[in-house]
């Protein structure tokens, strides 16, 4: 891993069209600016990684599962 | 189109059921073009089969029927991506998990994809700080 110190208000560029900057540090938060291209996404990790996990789950589906899928609920 | 699936087999596509992620859904970032295929007899289901992968595909509903209080807020960047001027192009369907075991098929709501019917282009959305479920079940019977 590429490890950098920047201080607040610097930034990292990240292959030409990807910027960070460190806009503010309090305690252990780090408040990061992203500017990016709009057909590439920024994530957050941890929630990123759950529906990672969820998709791999959702990607299992076969035919045969169909027959668990429910009616439509009547109208409310 | 002909799109080759292990599920269905070799099958003809409309051109007009196809859709394009800029990058793929989370974990799959090369399966970009999706073939949308309906489920027979079911109008709430639709499967998600990659066009690049021909294991790939996804069950998934459109929410409302199941989730009538769903209310995802789509962030601006978004429809700036897939272009959405008027927000009736927008068509939001939820990837669903199949539990064998316990018979239940959960949607996730945290993630749906986001289709611009107009353009067809497509991303899978993360709803950052709304606290919808990633396994929601879809209930009934």
């Amino acid at each position: 891993m590429l490890v950098l110190s920047r201080r607040v208000n610097e930034s990292i560029v990240i292959g030409g069209n990807v910027t960070v900057t460190v806009l503010e540090v309090k305690g252990d938060q780090v408040r990061i600016g992203i500017d990016a291209p709009r057909e590439i996404s920024v994530h957050r990790q941890e929630v990123a990684a759950q529906i990672m996990r969820a998709n791999r789950e959702a990607s299992g589906a076969t035919g045969a599962d169909l027959r668990l899928l429910p009616r439509r609920p009547p109208t409310r | 189109m002909q799109v080759h699936s292990t599920r269905f087999g070799d099958i003809e596509v409309d051109e007009d059921r196809l859709v394009r992620f800029d990058e793929g859904p989370l974990g799959f970032p090369a399966a970009v073009r999706f073939a949308l295929i309906d489920v027979a007899e079911n109008e709430d289901f639709y499967w998600l089969q990659s066009v690049d992968d021909p294991e790939l595909a996804f069950l998934t509903t459109v929410p409302w029927p199941f989730f009538p209080d769903y209310a995802p807020e789509l962030p601006d960047e978004l429809r700036d991506r897939l272009e959405i001027i008027d927000p009736v192009d927008a068509t939001v369907l939820c990837l669903l998990s199949v539990d064998r075991d316990a018979g239940e098929v959960r949607a996730n709501l945290l993630g749906p994809v986001v289709i611009n019917t107009r353009t067809r282009k497509a991303a899978q959305v993360v709803l950052y700080d709304q606290e919808w479920s990633l396994a929601a079940p879809l209930g009934g019977s």
